[in-house]
């Protein structure tokens, strides 16, 4: 009987329109609208890349002229420079196409049009290259006969920061959008979770009538459908994996086999959270499927599907919030497995995940037992 | 006025759906639109947020903390990799400094190599800046004791040095930062093109599908209301809703404004009232395809989102790529955006041009409104009731 009941579990939720659309076709929409909107935004936003400037010469400068040439002779140059009148580099600047103006005359001077890293960058530059003149002033003015020596140690090339590399892993920070879509397709397994007790009340359906008055012990029917249901989400969220890490070309790190396992026992976590809320009271259907996508989407919210760095603000402010949003620790397991070169993380993320499920299967269970119905 | 006063009983019947919309755009938009902070989601930052762990702990190192902490943010982090790691990855720190054991002995003694550490997640802008400026000062203290300084008055000069000003001037272009319609206020007015489409498809469809349901329309068909009256009570009943609708969020913005609108307002208010036709003209034509329910919420979220990611209302349009604005031409948000950008004085204000936006982004509603015609000539002209079932 329960495998009786597990095969038509199975078939009535794949056939559920509701399900395909939200948990099928709208993350795959949601999925494609990110990739559009995020594509190259981390190139564009984070990664540094030429600063473009113009440079208006009221007055020559022949080392300011050589400063700026072996500037832009680097392999990765820190500006890359225009030379104009001021009336084309106030027009470039206000295209856009530079950001800034620097004047050469006795001292030079900085004209951009807004704020940003970008600007303060090339404003940075320009205040170097004035530090180093007071340098050589001051030493003419002090010791002129240690001048060279002061050059030479202005010039000479150091290696003073020692980089210390973290993660081999994608550090695109917009990838998280993704980990938590997939964090969001798990949750919305509520919706897979609530047909369990809908069609096991007899109050809320017909098929719960029907099952209630089949000789079938309660017990067996929920663990079949449960079972059944872990299985439909599963498939929903190996599609949304697949999907995002082969159609959207997100790097979702080199542990693909892990954030699959991830993706699973996330989905296990959003139908368990479906199966308690649906065991609460009397409700009808639309409340209750109205709650779970509330909860739903508002774990989500809190894990950062809408405001990226949320979930960090939360773990200044209070983050054991973090520990029991099954949002956050959906995504939190994703992002481990990409970021973290051991598994310490992601195996207390999976634990969690795990535990989470468990208290609300067992909540669902006593909620759900011994009910009778002297009259539907 | 009889198919007038059932459409609108239908559309009172879905308020509750579009006033979870209006509520919602209203708690998002509001505190953004209100706070002192940029409503930007990618702002721009001027300013480094710096970790510095200082093992050295010398007044060498000491007076670097300090230099930088005028110059930069500097937040605490807890020494510990994984914490670290996750303050670069969400951004809230954009460099972590190691000042390393031995700073200020290696300085002094004109050693250079590796007086710090860097813990290095991406090459960001933020490496390349405080790079170049600990280039500069260690340079700058370098050759002060090359000048015949000890380490604490080149310290000092280095200091007094690196603190010179530049002259920098902030190039004003006409009309940039209108003063009647700030950019803070406009984010407001930007994100509206997306509740309009989910409010209006999602509610103003379900009422028109349910008055043009196949039983309901035979019924009025054989009764002595006129086609012409039938179409134009319709369309009364939905102008009065659209109507409804905008009034809310205009009037909810002019009482953030602080008052009636001023000056370029009023042309983010018409751009608005165009986007609204809009977006009416869309729930109209997707009713007359006579779609299901679970197709309106799925078309809803398509068009809702996908006009919202590519045409720059929840993603700057700056920041969009060169292609995804190519194919954001083709929508009307694309146009909105743009004539609520130049209103903003974000881009260059071209009251030609302007009018060039509003006009395209009236056409798309015109052009919605003949297909539905057309559609709907296509579906009902000679169409009996046989036919149809």
């Amino acid at each position: 009987m329960f495998l009786h009941n597990l095969k038509y579990e199975i078939k009535t939720g794949l056939r559920a329109k509701e399900l395909i659309f939200w948990l099928m076709i709208f993350p795959l929409v949601l999925g494609t609208f990110f990739k559009i909107a995020f594509d190259g935004i981390y190139e564009k936003t984070t990664q540094f890349s030429t600063v473009p400037a113009a440079v208006v010469e009221i007055k020559e400068n022949e080392i300011f002229r050589s400063v700026i040439d072996s500037i832009e002779d680097a392999d990765e140059p820190l500006l890359s420079v225009t030379y104009t009148d001021e009336e084309k580099a106030l027009e470039l600047l206000k295209n856009g196409d530079v950001t800034g103006i620097i004047y050469v005359d006795d001292k030079l001077s900085v004209t951009v049009a807004g704020e940003g890293i970008e600007e303060t960058i090339l404003i940075s530059f320009v205040e170097q290259y004035t530090t180093q003149e007071k340098i050589i002033k001051d030493t003419i003015e002090k010791n002129p006969f240690k001048i060279s020596d002061v050059v030479s140690a202005m010039s000479e090339e150091t290696d003073i920061i020692k980089q210390i590399p973290l993660t081999d892993g994608n550090t695109d920070n917009f990838a998280q959008y993704f980990y938590n879509l997939i964090a969001m397709v798990a949750l919305y397994g509520t919706i897979t979770g609530l047909h369990i007790t809908i069609g096991n009340q007899a109050n809320l359906s017909a098929l719960g009538a029907r099952k209630n008055c089949s000789p079938t012990p309660k017990s067996i029917s929920l663990a079949a459908s449960l079972l059944g249901s872990y299985l439909v989400q599963a498939v929903c969220m190996i599609i949304c994996v697949t999907f995002v890490e082969f159609v959207l070309q997100i790097d979702l790190g080199s542990k693909l086999p892990l954030v699959y396992l991830a993706a699973v026992i996330g989905g296990m976590t959003g139908v368990s959270m479906g199966f308690f809320v649906g065991s609460i009271g009397n409700m009808n259907y639309g409340v209750k499927l109205g709650i779970s996508m509330a909860v739903s989407m508002s774990c989500c919210f809190l894990s950062g599907l809408m405001v990226g760095n949320i979930k960090m603000l939360i773990a200044e402010k209070a983050p054991w919030v973090n520990d029991i949003n099954p949002a956050a620790v959906i995504s939190d397991s994703l992002y481990c497995l990409n970021i973290y070169n051991d598994y310490e993380r992601f195996t207390v993320k999976i634990i969690s995940m795990l535990i989470i499920s468990a208290i609300f299967v067992l909540l669902g269970f006593v909620l759900s037992r011994r009910k009778k119905y002297a009259s539907l | 006025m009889q198919v007038f006063k059932t459409f609108m009983k239908i559309i009172r019947s879905k308020m509750g759906v579009a006033m979870i919309y209006v509520g919602v755009f209203l708690g998002i938009s509001i505190p953004m639109a209100t706070s002192s902070t940029s409503s930007e989601m990618f702002a721009q930052q001027t300013k480094i947020d710096i970790c510095i762990f200082d093992e050295d702990n010398t007044s060498e190192s000491r007076a670097l903390t300090d230099l930088i902490g005028q110059r930069q943010n500097i937040v605490q982090l807890e020494n510990d990799r994984d914490a670290v790691i996750d303050a670069l990855y969400y951004a809230r720190a954009n460099y972590v400094l190691i000042i390393n054991e031995g700073y200020a002995e290696k300085l002094a003694s004109g050693d250079t190599d590796e007086l710090f550490g860097n813990y290095h997640m991406h090459d960001s802008y933020a490496e390349v800046f405080i790079g170049q400026f600990l280039n500069e000062y260690v340079s700058s203290v370098r050759a002060y004791i090359a000048g015949g300084e000890d380490i604490s008055s080149a310290i000092e000069k280095a200091e007094k040095a690196l603190s010179q000003e530049t002259e920098v001037r902030t190039a004003s272009f006409e009309d940039v930062g209108s003063a009647d319609y700030p950019i803070r206020f406009s984010s407001y007015f930007r994100y509206m093109p997306y509740v309009l489409i989910s409010v209006l498809i999602n509610a103003l469809c379900p009422a028109l599908l349910a008055i043009n349901r196949n039983d309901i329309r035979f019924r009025t068909n054989c009764s002595c209301v006129k086609p012409a009256a039938h179409t134009l009570q319709i369309f009364a009943g939905s102008g009065i809703f659209v109507l409804l609708v905008w009034v809310i969020f205009v009037a909810t913005g002019a009482f953030m404004y602080g008052g009636i609108y001023q000056g370029k307002a009023w042309l983010a208010v018409l751009n608005s009232f165009i986007f609204a036709l809009v977006a009416a003209s869309i729930a109209i034509f997707i009713s007359t395809l006579s779609p299901s329910q679970n197709i309106v919420n799925l078309i809803t979220q398509v068009i809702g989102l996908g006009m919202s990611f590519m045409c720059g209302i929840f993603v700057d349009q700056s920041i969009l790529s060169d292609g995804v604005l190519a194919a954001a031409r083709f929508l009307p948000a694309y146009w909105y955006v743009r004539a609520n950008n130049m209103l903003a004085g974000i881009d260059a204000f071209d009251s030609a041009q302007l009018t060039e936006f509003l006009v395209i982004e009236f056409a798309f509603a015109a052009v919605l409104a003949i297909l539905t015609l057309l559609v709907r000539r296509l579906k009902y002209s000679g169409v009996s009731a046989l036919k149809v079932n």
